[in-house]
């Protein structure tokens, strides 16, 4: 996900916040849980918290809940506004809000922050509590089913036994397709976009470069590094390097071609940024070094990459076998990263293996990022995959 | 109710009558999904419908239709020796590349394949090109020459002899008039307005 900001908004318009589609100001709230949490890796946590947001109200039924699972360097905050000059909102705010595709007036969404992450959520810049210093490299192994299993004991915390739809793009499907397989009864529906069964070795390849610019920075230390310091030139080469991943040839060319960058941030030096799309990059890096902690981002690309479901599960098939819910997959022509032909094949799997299955493609130029995209299309297919009228039609002739 | 949605309902209702309840069906070219969703409803059938346009998908997917966008060709490949009970193939196959390639991949995933088209043998189609020496129009091919995509048009004629090079086994047909309703009673390829067939290998 980019890290560009939205235009402020023109004097005298009504507040962006309290616009009737913007469900307005979100409180993170935390899940403190106090019991031992076992890993995937059999490491174990004496308790671990999860920062998280929602929108909407529950139902009586409670059966209106939609759960909304971020990429490697999403958060909790997915819709809204934390204060009414912030720079920009949630990361999916276009699609989530009153009357939006995820409409918030109808269901109830809850969105949290990884196991393993650093917005709030416990992960290797947390404490510690038997050595008072963070976890560093000596926080647990992250997989996909540790993220999965977390948000479960969230769902049980917030009285939620049941989900209307668990949606996510990029790490997200993963993690949506994770939860159908490990919680089949609770998930009635799987929306996942650009997403993957299996990380493959190109996007392997692309982790383990952003991971060596940190670890070959001196400042990552063996992962032991203060607070407001660590390994900030190599975080935010990673960042850099990993935000190629998430767009594309065209969409850069479209957005940059060859200009230059203005005289104003150019210095003397010869080789010091002459285009735009070099200014672009190194803003991508700075913003993330701000807000990403190294660790977490060493932890969570591991669990990306350890993420294949045929081989965890003996096949896809297999996998899917306890799947009861429907599932949505919809891919990218332009995405390279996890590109249509890995998205096609969750949803050849879970047809194979009789489950309900779909697969819809949207020909954007956008590259992986396209699932956040501003479309039309896009809004109303998740529309009708969430709200579809159970209309019994007429063939009578 | 005009002709062409009339029309369209009579091609259900028979290949309604050739699939089995409760039966794993799939759709090659399903459209909106009209069709997969009246067997749904009458048949209880479990299904998927293949067809390469994004908004035609949406429509399945409104619908409670499962739907995949691609090609129907790599799709079957997808799948396993009868993995299908029935695969249907109605009023796509003259809009096929690889008619026969389709075809027999299709009788591989399926236990059995329904084929419906419209006959271009049926005697106005040939009045109409003896006659007016053009394109054939008509409320089922309505366009113009140039605003029509490329089509292959096939005859009961061309077709059976298809199966019989191909050894392919026609288990049952339908034969309709150019009503497409009163059953086509001789001379098929000459009377015939269109054709259903249902396939085994």
């Amino acid at each position: 996900m980019t890290d560009d900001v939205e235009p402020p908004p023109e004097p005298g318009s009504v507040p962006r916040h309290l616009r009737p589609d913007d469900v307005g100001l979100a409180q993170p709230r935390d899940f403190v849980h106090c019991r031992p949490f076992l890993f995937q890796s059999g490491q174990e946590l004496p308790g671990f918290t999860l920062r998280y947001e929602t929108y909407g109200t529950p139902n009586i039924t409670r059966d209106n809940a939609v759960l909304i699972c971020h990429a490697l360097s999403g958060d909790h905050h997915c819709a809204g506004w934390h204060s009414p000059d912030d720079r920009k909102p949630g990361w999916w705010n276009n699609l989530i809000g009153p009357g939006k595709a995820v409409d918030t007036r109808r269901f109830f969404v809850i969105c949290a922050n990884v196991l393993g992450g650093c917005q709030g959520s416990t992960g290797p810049s947390s404490t510690d509590p038997s050595t008072g210093r963070p976890y560093g490299t000596a926080f647990p192994f992250v997989t996909i089913s540790d993220i999965v299993r977390s948000q479960k004991l969230l769902l049980d915390h917030l009285g939620i036994a049941e989900l209307h739809a668990v949606i996510g793009g990029s790490m997200g499907g993963m993690t949506a397709t994770q939860f159908s397989i490990e919680f089949p009864a609770l998930v009635h529906r799987v929306l996942a976009m650009a997403s993957t069964a299996r990380e493959s070795a190109q996007a392997i390849a692309f982790n383990e470069v952003g991971r060596q610019a940190i670890m070959q920075d001196p400042a990552w230390n063996r992962g032991d590094y203060p607070r407001d310091g660590g390994p900030r030139v190599g975080l935010a080469i990673a960042r850099m390097m990993a935000h190629i991943t998430y767009v594309s040839d065209a969409s850069m060319d479209r957005k940059f071609g060859r200009r230059r960058a203005p005289a104003g941030d150019a210095a003397p030096d010869a080789f010091d940024v002459p285009f735009e799309v070099e200014s672009y990059l190194r803003h991508q890096g700075q913003s993330f070094i701000n807000r990403f902690d190294a660790n977490s981002y060493l932890t969570i690309t591991r669990a990306l990459d350890q993420f294949d479901l045929a081989q965890a599960y003996g096949s896809l098939e297999r996998a899917f076998a306890p799947v009861q819910a429907e599932t949505l997959i919809v891919g990218f022509a332009s995405d390279w990263l996890f590109p249509p032909e890995q998205n096609r094949e969750i949803a050849l799997a879970l047809l194979r293996a009789g489950k309900r299955a779909n697969y819809a493609e949207l020909a954007t130029d956008l590259g992986h990022d396209s699932f956040l995209l501003e479309s039309e299309e896009l809004y109303t297919l998740v529309r009708a995959f969430l709200e579809r009228e159970q209309v019994v039609f007429d063939f009578t002739i | 109710m005009n002709r062409p949605v009339e029309k369209r309902t009579i091609d259900m209702q028979i290949i309604g009558d050739w699939v089995e309840p409760g039966s794993r069906v799939l759709d090659l070219g399903c459209g909106r999904g009209e069709l997969l969703d009246y067997l749904a409803q009458t048949k209880q059938v479990s299904s998927v419908g293949v067809d390469l346009d994004f908004l035609r998908i949406t429509a399945c997917v409104r619908r409670g239709v499962n739907a995949y966008q691609g090609d129907i060709t790599d799709f079957m490949r997808s799948f396993p020796k009868r993995h299908f009970d029935r695969v249907i193939c109605s009023r796509t196959v003259h809009e096929l590349n690889d008619p026969a390639a389709v075809i027999l991949e299709a009788l591989r995933v399926g236990r059995s394949l329904t084929v419906g088209f419209v006959n271009h043998g049926f005697w106005k189609n040939r009045l109409n090109t003896l006659l007016r020496g053009r394109k054939v129009r008509n409320v089922v091919y309505p366009t113009e020459w140039f605003e029509s995509r490329p089509a292959n048009p096939v005859t009961i004629a061309d077709f059976e002899d298809f199966c019989g090079k191909k050894g392919v086994r026609i288990a049952r047909r339908a034969l309709l008039l150019g009503d497409w309703k009163s059953p086509c009673p001789a001379l098929p390829n000459l009377l015939a307005g269109y054709a259903l067939y249902d396939l085994t290998r």
